[in-house]
């Protein structure tokens, strides 16, 4: 399975065809021939060592940087091409953070997810609240709507920045390490809350460190490392000893859990110092 | 819950007409106050009335003198509410362009520039000689001031955003350091000319005045300057307002959401340098409204802008004429330049909201 990265279908929403990235005034790649094809329903999981471009791989994905090399196409359009308006509505990125936390109300926060539906003078219209609503629904936020940001605690606040990428009502989700320093039972509900997204036929990409949580959710795994994709396929055929150990080193135990998903097994990866 | 009742929350929710009509009412009345009080002596609200029906041709006859000194106050009182406004709407875009609510027109450069461009012009068309200057240039000497105030406000605001920025983003810390180089480098430009100017009177204390910023003696050509500068800025507001909210989060979260930040970035920047540089055109370089007003604003109606910007625009002029009056009342002998009054009370204030924020100063 390694080094197999997948052909791009026609059917395919978005298609990163070898993409290459230098960050500015670096001297070397730190993404290089990128293949990735990615369509609705789909929860792809890329996974991968600190520093691989797994993050700068996902903004390339939401247009926010130019590759050096090759492209992204969302239905057969450059993601670079779009107005960025149009970009908003086809794309939402759910940032790891934020440079500073907003000092709005949750409601309000969520409902920026809206602006690229406004029109130009155009004040909010019960379509963007009734989109607006879904979302704090969706992300189990509505009774904090009326809450200052501040006051969420890290749980919630990621939860307030997945909705406000829902409000954005856009075929393609993608979400930047969502369950960092979030405990097991807000790590299990984020991923819940994500994939229940795919389940709906949106196209979902998630960053992640998190191996046993791709392992449950996701339809397949990308391993990333070094800016080049080592491997990717279902789950069971990415968490193995010998597509892993070379990248993540041997001090791992690896077992298998029963799955009501395909393939009926799902792996699961611990770090194990003996 | 105790959650609920946080005055974040009440600010965002209050209603904006309940606060922008107690303060237009305030400025209403600051403003007819001031009409009446003046270096001339106090007037009744009567003759304020008969000078404002004579101004607007409702009332014939009169004292022509009486007529001059009203014409006086009224032109000094309509560009001190249009500086006012202007600094304050200045402060409130850059603040929020920036995301620090230290960022003011006179930190990033935008004052100076213009003074910097105003001094040049006015020695360039041979000076004009005390408050009176603008009016007493024939009306090309005094267009070419206004539009090298607007200049040296541009280019001197571009060069401080561009040095801050690098791989597409602001750095705050550096943009106020530079904002430090670049004031330093333009005073030291000041002191030079007028330096050079010591041996020629008239000049000197043509562009010493010009510094002290100044309301005394204004003509309707500063008021349509001002109000002109005000209202070029206002029309931008609508396309950076909504913005400058989805700013907040970072430069790059703005633009996954769809913000063009590049163009609010420049917009709401060439806003506030109209604003402001317009308003040192009219009245010499005024500090400190422009970082003060927006501050006030936030503690009556929260941070989204379309909320803070009309609010600007009548807490700047508020604050302004507000402490002129109270200046006048409270010391009616001493005669303060406005310029001078605005740093002997805003450096203070300043100083407070300095250790307000402390810990977000700390950060940087």
């Amino acid at each position: 399975m390694s080094a197999a990265p997948e052909s791009p279908s026609e059917q395919s929403q978005v298609v990163a065809r070898a993409v290459t990235y230098r960050h500015p005034q670096a001297e070397k790649d730190c993404l290089h021939g990128i293949d990735l094809a990615l369509a609705g329903g789909e929860l792809v999981c890329v996974i991968g060592p600190n520093g691989g471009g797994k993050s700068t791989l996902l903004r390339l994905m939401a247009g926010l940087i130019e590759p050096s090399g090759g492209g992204i196409e969302l239905n057969g359009s450059s993601v670079r091409r779009l107005a960025p308006r149009a970009r908003a509505r086809a794309i939402a990125l759910v940032p790891q953070g934020l440079a500073r936390l907003p000092r709005s109300l949750v409601r309000d926060f969520v409902a920026g997810g809206r602006y690229s539906h406004l029109g130009r003078f155009g004040t909010p219209g019960p379509e963007d609240r009734a989109a607006v609503d879904t979302a704090l629904e969706s992300a189990e936020l509505t009774s904090e709507a009326r809450r200052p940001m501040a006051e969420l605690s890290g749980g919630q606040r990621q939860r307030a920045l997945i909705a406000r990428a829902l409000a954005q009502d856009s075929p393609l989700l993608l979400v930047d390490e969502p369950t960092n320093s979030l405990d097991p039972a807000h790590q299990l509900s984020i991923f819940e809350l994500i994939a229940g997204q795919a389940c709906l036929g949106r196209a979902v990409v998630v960053v992640t460190h998190d191996l046993n949580l791709a392992s449950q959710f996701a339809t397949r795994l990308c391993l990333l490392d070094a800016g080049r994709i080592l491997c990717s396929g279902r789950p069971d055929e990415v968490l193995r000893p010998e597509v892993l150990e070379p990248v993540y080193g041997s001090r791992m135990h690896f077992g298998e859990l029963p799955s009501s998903l395909p393939p009926g097994v799902r792996p699961f990866v611990l770090p194990w110092s003996s | 819950m105790v959650a609920h009742s946080t005055p974040t929350r009440s600010l965002e929710q209050r209603p904006i007409v309940l606060v922008l009509v107690p303060l237009a009412a305030a400025l209403a009345a600051v403003g007819v106050l001031s009409l009446m009080g003046g270096s001339t002596g106090w007037w009744s609200l009567g003759e304020v009335l008969t000078g404002l029906g004579h101004t607007f041709g409702l009332i014939e006859n009169g004292e022509a003198l009486m007529q001059v000194k009203f014409e006086l106050r009224l032109h000094r009182l309509l560009t001190a509410l249009g500086v006012g406004a202007s600094l304050a709407l200045s402060g409130g875009l850059l603040q929020g362009v920036f995301r620090n609510d230290l960022a003011s027109p006179g930190i990033i450069g935008i004052t100076s520039g213009a003074s910097l461009g105003a001094v040049c012009a006015i020695v360039a068309v041979g000076g004009g000689g005390g408050g009176l200057m603008l009016q007493r240039l024939p009306l090309g000497a005094a267009t070419l001031v206004s539009l090298s105030a607007l200049g040296g406000g541009l280019l001197l605001a571009a060069a401080v955003t561009l040095a801050a920025r690098r791989a597409g983003r602001i750095s705050v810390a550096t943009l106020l350091l530079v904002g430090i180089a670049a004031n330093a480098t333009v005073a030291g430009f000041l002191v030079l000319i007028q330096y050079g100017l010591l041996e020629q009177f008239e000049m000197a204390k043509s562009t010493l005045l010009w510094g002290y910023g100044n309301l005394d003696d204004r003509s309707t050509y500063h008021v349509r300057l001002v109000w002109g500068g005000l209202l070029a800025a206002l029309a931008f507001v609508p396309f950076v307002a909504r913005e400058l909210d989805l700013l907040a989060g970072g430069e790059e979260d703005a633009a996954s959401l769809g913000v063009n930040v590049m163009r609010v970035t420049w917009l709401a920047l060439l806003a506030a340098t109209i604003a402001a540089s317009t308003s040192v055109a009219g009245a010499g370089p005024i500090g400190f409204v422009g970082l003060v007003a927006p501050h006030v604003c936030r503690a009556f109606v929260g941070r989204a802008h379309r909320r803070l910007l009309p609010a600007c625009l009548l807490v700047g002029p508020l604050f302004l004429v507000g402490l002129e009056l109270a200046q006048r009342s409270a010391f009616p002998g001493a005669r303060l330049p406005t310029g001078v009054l605005m740093a002997l009370v805003g450096g203070p204030l300043f100083f407070v909201l300095l250790m307000r924020q402390r810990h977000e100063l700390d950060e940087l």
